[in-house]
């Protein structure tokens, strides 16, 4: 074989996501599918460009090895998957060199002129990233076998509650009924207090609502303040919350360097937990904190209280106590596509950014409409020119249409997510917050149609919608990384693990992620098109005189 | 560093795929990122760095995987395995019975490289390797994430191997042939650092009376004190150097320890004999441009000094790493070669 002989790749083929999905789903057809399959997305056309940055790094390396440990210590990376960006920013940090073209005598050897193109804007690759994205999906399953015991009454229990969804899903719900006694018979001889049969436990109990009592199902799921309580329990209990607001404030602040006036737009207030530390980092923020604005959305108070303004008063009062000038407002909603834009009064002189902790998922669910709830949602954030829209979301897909899958699926991820809280530290609020996820569970499993909000989907789905929607992603860097596994490491057990994936930052439990934070920023119109024509045609109406 | 840089990397560049170049050439600048002068080591980096991928039901050609973890040590191991015919057993993983009663299955313990620092059994690199291994040996595949230095340094990295090839060798649901032949039948393989790990462990089973067929070694990881010849001529030419390679040792061995350690001299002055011991047969796979060669070569010597049975694959043209991507004949005539080991009545 010659050198850079041909670089066709027969082996495995995967989608351009680092994640699996069925070899149908071939790389876009300039990715270079070998590297692919490595973890790296790199179109063929690149792979020239990237080789010479990565020369002229090792050179660098070489020569100023100081420079390297400052790289390594102090600059701030990025994304490492898209590697002809990646190189290119390592090339910056060094600040050797403009990005142009490399002089040909370093040609590779076998005597091909080097067609490089110009320095490769980042713009450009994102623009392909959407491309690439568009490609269907083939729906990934994350799997983390139900480990926890291998005794035989565990393993019994797993298949029978795949066999008893797969006979809910076929419609025969008298053997769905005989199978749930069976399994109810099996728990008593299982350990229920952790493990499989805990999880267990829980799936059985949500089965059996679905096929005995569909008609409380879809009633609501407990009051306004009970659902706050078991948040609020569910963010003491374990990091994921933590995580999520930590990582959504650490990319809310840095989008709002600059700036004097800042307005967050936060989807869910509950008890405001996310906010305090904002608070604290925008005051002691270099040059002194902006003017902050506050508007949280939460659900109507039955009781006549209006808890959303409670919330906003002991907020105000701990910004005074940092000397940060701060105003709040709250909007009451029960739903998310019921709030309007002219309810937030943005100003368009302030920065604003949209905070969506677990909210956006609820808008999935309607039947092909026109207008979506989440594209009526998407495209008024998108209006509101954000500096940066902050999403959190479950990673899993529990959104999927035929009901064995989301019951598989769903059955995998809450044990994980079981397993992960068993491992934290033993309190009062553990056994609340099982709750809360118990919640979840009987909306993933018991409901249909409107009363199903818990449409959980994956970051590549989220990539490609909000891709479409207009948002292009804002990377989460190695600093957010990097403070995060901090975090980790105060609040947390053994096991946890925060995962960069090109851009986003997952937190999972071993090696499956179970929560996935991403930055989001609106696409200018002039980036959304590499045509020239359409350029030209915008540069003409911008300017009157153009003939 | 021997002879120019730019010498050096001309040299690289001629003899593997443009792609692997990329692929090896930026793990080797990443790698100069996390090492420090110290000898710590920035891991926090190194994670964010690591591409990684999680396991799949879904199964990608065929092969699906999932995470075992052993709740007392935290031990993850990732099993890959043939999917069923069955689409409606996709997602429901079978641990009640044996993986065959007609025909033997082989059961390949695997241990990733990274020069006993780098990589993780999730990290892309390694799981699809993994995946095309269950494809190509007709296997199931156990991909040990066993602790690394210099945060856990020798023995951390065998007893993990050790405890993982208990492990396996316990599952019911591993076992296969037929009649009385049902058992597991276990391979164990790595590559660099893995390499050196699967020799170990397999030493450590031998002694145990606890049997393994064979051991699969890619270009594994051994070294001495003095310098070899090998080691003064390719320094630098071909990715890696003397200088992290012995960083790595420096990493892994214990505090002021050299590299005549037994760990990491195999049969050294300070190891003791394979002799008389019922140790597996062995592929060794060397490549002609891994600067380490002339230790894996007396790897191989030793093993037959020592009366076992041994075959050398010897892949002149190749590089470190030229198994990550199909895109070369050293892949396939590897494959080819770990598939006769592994079924030798095909």
């Amino acid at each position: 074989m010659g050198p850079y002989g041909s670089t066709t790749c027969s082996g495995v083929s995967r989608s351009a996501s680092s994640s699996s999905s069925s070899s149908v789903t071939k790389p876009p057809a300039d990715i270079d599918g070998c590297l692919a399959d490595a973890g790296y997305k790199v179109r063929s056309s690149d792979l020239r460009h990237v080789a010479q940055r990565l020369e002229r790094l090792e050179t660098v390396m070489v020569n100023s090895p100081g420079d390297l440990s400052h790289l390594a210590s102090d600059a701030v990376l990025y994304n490492p998957s898209d590697l002809a960006t990646w190189v290119d920013s390592l090339l910056t940090e060094f600040n050797h060199q403009p990005l142009i073209s490399l002089p040909s005598d370093l040609d590779f050897s076998d005597g091909a002129v080097i067609n490089n193109p110009a320095a490769l804007p980042r713009e450009t690759w994102t623009d392909n990233s959407s491309v690439i994205a568009a490609a269907p999906q083939q729906n990934h399953n994350q799997l983390t076998v139900v480990t926890a015991m291998e005794e035989d009454s565990g393993i019994r229990l797993v298949h029978l509650l795949v066999t008893c969804a797969e006979s809910v899903q076929r419609g025969d719900l008298a053997l769905a009924g005989s199978l749930i006694e069976n399994m109810q018979a099996l728990l008593t001889r299982v350990n229920t207090s952790c493990g499989i049969g805990k999880v267990a436990g829980y799936f059985i109990d949500a089965l059996s609502r679905r096929i005995f009592s569909p008609q409380t199902v879809g009633s609501a799921s407990g009051s306004v303040h009970e659902n706050e309580l078991l948040y609020h329990y569910f963010y003491e209990a374990c990091p994921y919350l933590k995580f999520a607001h930590f990582t959504a404030n650490q990319a809310i602040l840095e989008a709002f360097d600059g700036h004097d006036c800042v307005h967050v737009i936060d989807f869910n207030l509950m008890h405001g937990l996310q906010w305090p530390a904002l608070i604290q980092a925008l005051a002691l923020r270099p040059g002194g904190p902006p003017l902050l604005r506050l508007t949280g959305i939460g659900p109507p108070s039955p009781d006549g209280r209006d808890s959303l303004r409670e919330i906003g008063l002991r907020l105000a009062e701990l910004a005074r106590s940092v000397n940060v000038g701060f105003a709040f407002r709250g909007v009451a909603a029960s739903r998310l596509e019921d709030v309007k834009p002219w309810m937030l009064q943005v100003n368009p002189k302030e920065a604003v950014a949209v905070n969506s902790i677990m909210q956006l998922h609820r808008l999935l669910g309607s039947d092909t409409n026109r207008n979506s709830p989440i594209e009526m949602v998407l495209s008024w954030i998108r209006n509101l020119n954000p500096k940066i829209v902050a999403v959190v979301e479950q990673e899993a897909d529990h959104n999927k249409p035929g009901f064995l899958d989301r019951f598989t699926e769903a059955l995998y991820y809450y044990s994980n997510m079981f397993d992960s809280l068993e491992a934290c530290a033993m309190q009062p609020e553990k056994a609340l917050a099982e709750i809360y996820i118990q919640r979840e569970i009987c909306n993933v499993v018991c409901c249909e149609g409107a009363a199903r909000v818990e449409r959980h989907e994956p970051l590549d789905k989220w990539r490609t919608r909000l891709e479409q929607a207009g948002f292009r992603p804002l990377h989460l860097g190695s600093n957010a990384y990097k403070q995060a596994s901090m975090l980790l490491t105060l609040f947390s057990a053994e096991g946890y693990r925060v995962e960069e994936n090109q851009g986003c930052l997952t937190l999972g439990w071993h090696n499956r992620p179970l929560i996935a934070a991403s930055g989001w920023q609106v696409m200018s119109m002039p980036e959304a098109t590499t045509n020239q024509e359409a350029v030209g045609i915008i540069n003409q109406n911008n300017n009157p005189n153009h003939i | 560093m021997a002879g120019s840089n730019e010498v050096n990397v001309n040299e690289s560049k001629k003899v593997v795929p443009l792609n692997t170049w990329v692929l090896i050439s930026n793990f080797k600048l990443a790698y100069n990122l996390l090492r420090r002068a110290d000898g710590t080591f920035n891991r926090e980096l190194a994670e964010f760095l690591d591409r990684k991928v999680p396991a799949n039901t879904v199964p990608v050609d065929g092969v699906f995987s999932f995470d075992h973890v052993d709740r007392a040590t935290g031990l993850l191991n990732r099993v890959y395995q043939f999917a069923p015919q069955n689409e409606s057993q996709w997602g429901i993983v079978n641990l009640e019975q044996p993986l065959s009663t007609t025909e033997v299955v082989p059961v390949i313990i695997f241990f990733h490289g990274g020069s006993f620092t780098h990589s993780s059994a999730n990290s892309a690199i390694y799981d699809t390797f993994c995946r095309r291994l269950v494809n190509t040996c007709k296997a199931v595949v156990v991909s040990v994430n066993y602790r690394r230095s210099p945060e856990h340094r020798y023995p951390c990295a065998y007893e993990d191997g050790w405890a993982a090839l208990k492990w396996v060798k316990s599952r019911k649901w591993l076992q296969s042939g037929k009649g009385k032949d049902l058992k597991v039948h276990v391979y164990l393989a790595g590559d660099s650092s893995g390499g050196n790990i699967a020799h170990h462990v397999a030493v450590k089973a031998a002694e145990a009376e606890v049997e393994v067929i064979g051991n699969i070694l890619l270009h594994p990881m051994f070294a001495g004190q003095k310098r070899t010849e090998s080691e003064k001529r390719l320094d630098g030419k071909y990715f890696v150097t003397i200088q992290d390679r012995d960083w790595y040792w420096r990493a892994f061995l214990p505090e002021g320890e050299d590299r005549d350690h037994p760990a990491c001299h195999v049969f050294g002055p300070r190891d003791k004999s394979l002799e008389g011991l019922k140790f597996p047969k062995s592929l060794v796979v060397v490549a002609g441009f891994d600067l380490m060669q002339d230790w894996q070569l007396a790897y191989v010597q030793g093993l037959k000094n020592a009366g076992q049975d041994v075959k050398l694959l010897f892949l002149k043209q190749a590089t470190i790493g030229f198994y990550f991507l199909p895109n070369n004949e050293h892949f396939y005539c590897l494959m080819e070669e770990m598939k006769s080991f592994v079924n030798p009545d095909c």
